[in-house]
């Protein structure tokens, strides 16, 4: 059931997720088009994110976007960021010097390289913050020698994650403590729970839909009808997790399950690739780890358990399902 | 004492690898799905090295006991020089690498039928007898046949409706020598909206031509007109009524007839894919791999080519994920899961991705489920019928195999 | 020619020898298309067609000593890979 209505108020509105936003001219979505959408969000009692791009929007635009209750999703270079419920960084040297604000959450867009490097700097942010979700970029990319470097750098986090706990604070840190707090999937919900009215007045499964240009990926299939027609999933079962084969039986809860990376990688929406459910895999078995540690120091999500598992992919062992 | 073996099945797990040698083909037949045939995009030799030195150097990824090489078009006797080549080149290296399915393989071939006679077949038939099948397809009687299986015009295009010229003639002159090589093999047969009316006829005009296994489907494309599903029952009662008094169930088989059939299927124990998609693999001219042939462009009305790699990168195990965990009951509507008559409800893949509302291999395609509720009818008049005849002459049920050739065909892709 | 059900032998059995039947067509075939010319390769198939000819003869030596089948004078014995039995064809 829909229940988020994402607005790309610009094409090149930030992205917050696995994508790269290939479209690099402005394109503001036009006044007509944001009321309609908002009136649409209203009439569908949708919860509305605002997407921002970097620069600061015409003056004509704020009394319309404050028509309804919203959240605002704003890239770290934006003039107002100081506004924004969720602020992305989509380049980590932007974090250097940030001024961090209690009950923001904060995105860190960040591809691996710079993930490995920067894990100190990553770790020492976990501490200033009270929510940061690192997203990275280039999932598909990861090898095997990857693989072992990212279980250390969560080796590494989990550490300073256990510390702070035991200290009595409790910050957030998607990758590991996500999985700790959940009891089933909580996935992106693209094209299931949430929908994006794009600049163009329609609506797409997910703004990467709107903002990659790939062939292979991007098909007419991907856009969810338009603001004079509604919204209309194409093979909308596929969005759901009960037709995602290998993701129903799977219990790394805090798996993005990100359908635009499922259908780059895998063709299909519903499937993640194996890249994908190892990295989900090795961030689950550490928060497994983590909840145990932190439990040494005094009571801690009593009712929570993490099972022991011997694979990180799902698919090697979808013959004993 | 010598000794002498002489039955062979198949059996164990196979892989089948298909070479699309050619998009060309003599005939430009009605209900083709290729919609994409040209006479340029031949196989050239270096792609089909190239993939077979990929699959050959990658035994570990091709774990499967025997080897199925096939070989399809268009018609791919037309490239019987390009053919003979890579078989004696997979021969040899399987032989070179020490390879497992040195041990097991066939080389199996669909052909229309038309040059099955020249020189050049019948050599490569000589030289690898062993390791072979063919199948020819002949649609039935010659009206029925040449209903949908024409010639193409000079300039390789389909003729107009005035100049349209069957090929029944073509094909069925070697028939005999083709069951002379291969006696038993069966011919399939493909039936669409026009030609629901001969199927009694055209089954039994085979079994004239001494053919004993007619295996035979509907199309999966959405052709069915309103009405087709009470013309299909009554041909295939009148066919089962013919099978039965003429006594042809002891010798011939027809797979419209199977005991397998029409029974309601668990959600959990028979929940596995039908088709054999992502489970094969296919390469074309272009070096490209895909999970059958039904995925390449030139099968494709409306979707794009489905590409899992190619001979230069190899296989990309990501774009096979799909395939690989595919289920019946996800891919299927609630009212196919909840069928009473579902067991031999085929599918198949290639057309269900072809016909989805996006760009996916999990939507099933509907468009025969009239035909099967159909089917499924004729079928159970026809073993009803069949066991009280038999019953009447004192043969009982348990008994009943030994009097009744069964047909093992599973419906195609 | 009669045909007559002497025994039968195990799954296994039959999948020994039906893969050393399979490799034997294999090496008949391919001995038409390789030539001296491809010295090293010939000589292998030469040195397996020796080997899997003396399998496949042991096969059948063997297995007949252990089942003790009946045989008569210019009659073979044959197999039926699908049910496992074994025949004695006589002409």
């Amino acid at each position: 059931m829909l229940q988020y209505l994402m607005i790309l108020l610009d094409d090149t509105s930030t992205s917050y997720c696995h994508y790269n936003n290939k479209k690099s001219e402005s394109k503001l979505i036009s006044i007509e088009d944001l009321k309609a959408g908002i009136f649409f969000g209203m009439t569908e009692n949708l919860m509305i994110q605002y997407v921002y791009p970097s620069h600061a929007l015409p003056a004509e635009y704020e009394d319309v976007l404050e028509s309804i209750d919203h959240s605002k999703i704003m890239p770290a270079d934006n003039p107002n960021v100081d506004e924004a419920d969720v602020v992305v960084f989509n380049d980590w040297k932007q974090m250097e010097g940030f001024s961090y604000s209690e009950g923001v959450s904060y995105v860190l867009r960040i591809n691996k390289s710079d993930l490995f490097e920067q894990k100190v700097l990553i770790a020492d942010t976990i501490e200033k913050t009270t929510k940061l979700n690192v997203v990275i970029t280039d999932v598909e990319s990861f090898c095997d020698e990857d693989f072992d470097t990212y279980k250390g750098v969560l080796q590494l986090w989990s550490e300073k994650l256990e510390k702070l706990y035991a200290e009595g604070k409790s910050p957030l840190l998607n990758l590991l403590t996500d999985r700790m707090q959940l009891e089933e999937m909580n996935n992106c919900g693209a094209g299931e729970s949430n929908i994006t009215l794009a600049p163009d007045g329609k609506f797409y499964v997910c703004p990467a839909f709107y903002q990659t240009n790939s062939d292979t990926i991007i098909s007419p299939a991907f856009k969810a009808g338009s603001l004079e027609e509604g919204v209309h999933v194409k093979s909308s079962q596929l969005y759901k997790l009960d037709h995602a084969p290998l993701c129903r039986k799977c219990d790394a809860f805090h798996c993005r399950r990100c359908v635009w990376l499922n259908r780059k990688t895998t063709l299909e929406v519903n499937t993640p690739s194996h890249e994908q459910c190892v990295v989900a895999h090795l961030e689950r078995n550490p928060s497994r780890q983590l909840l145990e540690n932190i439990r040494k120091h005094g009571q801690f999500l009593t009712q929570q358990e993490i099972k022991e598992i011997d694979y990180l992919d799902p698919f090697d062992v979808k013959e004993e399902w | 004492m010598s000794d002498y073996i002489y039955s062979y099945r198949e059996s164990g797990s196979s892989k089948n690898i298909t070479f699309i040698v050619t998009k060309d083909c003599q005939l430009a037949c009605k209900y083709c799905y290729l919609v994409g045939k040209n006479a340029k995009e031949r196989l050239p030799w270096e792609v089909a090295k190239k993939a077979i030195d990929y699959v050959l150097n990658h035994e570990q990824d091709f774990q499967e006991e025997s080897v199925v090489w096939d070989f399809i078009g268009g018609e791919p006797f037309l490239e019987i020089d390009l053919i003979d080549k890579i078989c004696d080149y997979i021969k040899t290296e399987m032989f070179r690498l020490n390879h497992h399915w040195f041990n097991s393989f066939r080389f199996n071939f669909s052909t229309n039928g038309i040059n099955y006679d020249s020189q050049k077949v019948q050599e490569f038939i000589k030289k690898n007898r062993q390791h072979l099948s063919i199948g020819i397809t002949i649609d039935g009687t010659r009206e029925k046949h040449d209903l949908n299986r024409i010639w193409k015009t000079k300039d390789g295009f389909s003729p107009k409706p005035e100049e349209e010229k069957g090929s029944y003639n073509d094909v069925v002159r070697n028939i005999p020598l083709w069951q002379e090589q291969f006696p038993g093999t069966g011919t399939k047969v493909t039936i669409s909206s026009a030609d629901i009316k001969y199927i009694k006829e055209s089954v039994l005009h085979l079994y004239s031509l001494g053919i004993h296994e007619v295996n035979i489907n509907v199309v999966f494309e959405d052709v069915w007109e309103e009405g087709d599903d009470k013309k299909f029952e009554e041909q295939l009662i009148q066919l089962a009524d013919a099978i039965i008094d003429g006594e042809f169930y002891t010798d011939y088989t027809c797979s419209f007839f199977s005991e397998n059939l029409g029974k309601p299927l668990d959600k959990k124990l028979q929940n596995q894919n039908w088709c054999g998609a992502g489970r094969m693999l296919a390469v074309d001219a272009a070096g490209n791999f895909y999970p059958c042939t039904r995925f390449a462009q030139y099968s494709l009305r409306d979707k794009k080519a489905w590409i899992i790699g190619n001979v230069h990168d190899g296989i990309d195990k990501n774009k096979l994920r799909p395939f690989l965990t595919l289920d019946r009951c996800t891919q299927s509507k609630q009212e196919c899961i909840d069928c009473e008559v579902a067991e031999g409800c085929a599918w198949c893949q290639g057309e269900n991705y072809d016909a989805a509302e996006s760009p996916t291999v999990f939507e099933r395609s509907t468009a025969i489920c009239k035909m099967h509720k159909a089917r499924v009818r004729a079928n159970n008049y026809y073993w009803n019928k069949l066991y009280r005849k038999l019953e009447l002459e004192g043969i009982a049920r348990e008994e009943a195999d030994k009097h009744v050739k069964k047909s093992n065909f599973q419906e195609p892709c | 020619m009669t045909t007559k059900l002497v025994g039968q032998v195990t799954v296994e059995e039959k999948n020994e020898i039906q893969q050393l039947f399979e490799r034997r067509n294999g090496l008949t075939e391919l001995a038409a298309i390789l030539t001296p010319e491809k010295e090293e390769l010939y000589e292998k198939l030469v040195k397996d067609m020796g080997e899997t000819g003396t399998k496949f003869q042991g096969w059948w030596n063997s297995m007949a000593k252990k089942y003790q089948w009946e045989s008569v004078e210019n009659g073979n014995w044959e197999i039926n890979f699908d049910t496992c039995e074994i025949f004695l064809v006589t002409p």
